[in-house]
């Protein structure tokens, strides 16, 4: 049939076929390519441009930032001679009891190169990698709340799992009362993050502010995640469909801290 | 080898922006679909032969970024840069009313065929359906004034007779 055909329709009819045929097979056998260092190179390559693209963005926005980070400030200098009141005053408490002692963060400061996904960002890269010590599974903040974990660390750079990809699962604790479930990201009816998991019979209100429980071993303690935005019966009858607002607004995420993840419970006595 | 370097270039600067100023648009739920969009331009440009190259390199790369099926992007562009390359040739390509039908058709087959491999029930329907409308339109809207701001400021014609063309890009 080929032979019908002008050469050049013939060549560009074949290429089109290998295309296609090249296409099919990874369609089918990619999940057992290991794509992970391909995903290395195509970042190596595009983190300087990503960097350049940025910039003037950035630049623009520092001045913003600047004058809003000035306020926050001053009234957070306030609100923390208050928090360190109430420390001193919890760490007694916590030895009266006989409670474990809890212990800061330490925050390594990144900053977000590109993001990634379908509609909904579902990765991040970020500007830092195992030389600066960053590692699989570190949690990843931003100052408003939790953004995601390390799924990828390359030397220079690495990738972010965020809360928005259809594998993440956060558990969580609605704070205030306690009340414990699993953060997914779903995309029916609508994108969202609901906290699944939660009985019927717990009592969560809107408005109520969503935290990391720490009981995963995935990511420490206390991180901000969202806030409840709506409540509903799941269609199974049996546990709540609770609709949180992440708290770390993608659309907007520049910087982010880097958080080391927990120790292994092994590592404790 | 001008071709090569042309087609490199030009998916760069569309992987670039798919990932920083779109996916900032996409996260507030406007997608503006630029795979399709500069595998459609390359087409018009470059005959059915560089538009499947273009759009299976372009869509590749995708595959790569996004951390999904390897394949998914790369085989729908590259049958699209075809068959737009092929359809280019009896299209007066600098028409803009042709620049947004064809735009706005590519983006729909497109963003369906993403929309596919997200469906993951009847409940979400309406959203993906939604943004398969709004996605199309949008994309075909923008890219169609951007070429023809860049038709503008060139002061000529972006791709020329069709048939003279499409015969020594082939």
């Amino acid at each position: 049939m080929g032979g019908f055909l002008p050469p050049a329709e013939r060549r560009s009819s074949a290429l089109l076929g290998l295309y296609a045929a090249l296409s099919l097979v990874l369609l089918m056998t990619g999940e057992r390519i290991p794509q992970s260092w391909l995903r290395a190179g195509g970042a190596f390559v595009f983190a300087p441009f990503d960097r350049v693209v940025l910039t003037a963005d950035r630049v623009a926005a520092a001045w913003r930032d600047n004058q809003q980070l000035q306020q926050h400030l001053a009234e957070l200098e306030v609100e923390n001679e208050r928090l360190r009141v109430a420390g001193v005053e919890n760490q007694r408490l916590r030895q009266q009891l006989a409670l474990p002692t809890l212990h800061g963060y330490a925050l390594k400061p990144v900053e977000v190169l590109a993001l990634s996904g379908e509609a909904v960002p579902a990765a991040a890269t970020l500007s830092a990698g195992t030389h600066q010590g960053v590692r699989e599974g570190d949690a990843v903040v931003t100052a408003e709340g939790l953004l995601g974990r390390v799924g990828e660390s390359y030397s220079g750079m690495s990738r972010v799992v965020l809360l928005t990809d259809l594998n993440s699962a956060v558990a969580c604790e609605v704070e205030s009362t306690g009340v414990l479930g699993v953060l997914r990201f779903s995309m029916a009816p609508r994108p969202r993050l609901v906290l699944t998991g939660v009985p019927l019979a717990d009592t969560v209100r809107v408005g109520q502010q969503v935290i990391t429980s720490g009981l995963s071993r995935r990511y420490p303690r206390g991180l901000p995640v969202g806030r409840v935005v709506r409540l509903a019966k799941d269609p199974s009858g049996l546990v709540q469909d609770i609709e949180v607002d992440a708290a770390a607004r993608l659309s907007r995420v520049r910087q982010a801290f880097v958080i080391a993840r927990p120790p292994a419970l092994e590592d404790h006595p | 080898m001008r071709g090569i370097v042309g087609l490199i270039t030009m998916a760069m600067v569309a992987l670039l922006l798919r990932s920083t100023a779109l996916s900032t648009l996409a996260a507030k739920g406007l997608v503006l679909d630029v795979l399709a969009f500069a595998t459609v331009v390359w087409a018009f440009r470059a005959g059915e032969t560089w538009g499947s190259s273009f759009g299976f390199v372009i869509g590749l790369a995708a595959d790569l970024d996004a951390a999904h099926w390897l394949g998914r992007h790369a085989l729908l562009l590259s049958l699209m840069g075809y068959a737009v390359g092929r359809l280019s040739r009896t299209l007066v390509r600098d028409s803009a009313r042709t620049q947004f039908v064809i735009i706005l058709l590519a983006t729909l087959v497109h963003q369906l065929w993403s929309a596919a491999f997200e469906f993951s029930g009847l409940a979400g329907w309406p959203y993906l359906a939604l943004r398969v409308v709004v996605a199309s339109a949008a994309t075909a809207a923008a890219g169609t004034v951007l070429l023809g701001i860049v038709r503008r400021v060139l002061g000529q014609p972006l791709f020329g007779h069709a048939v003279l063309k499409s015969n020594t890009s082939s």
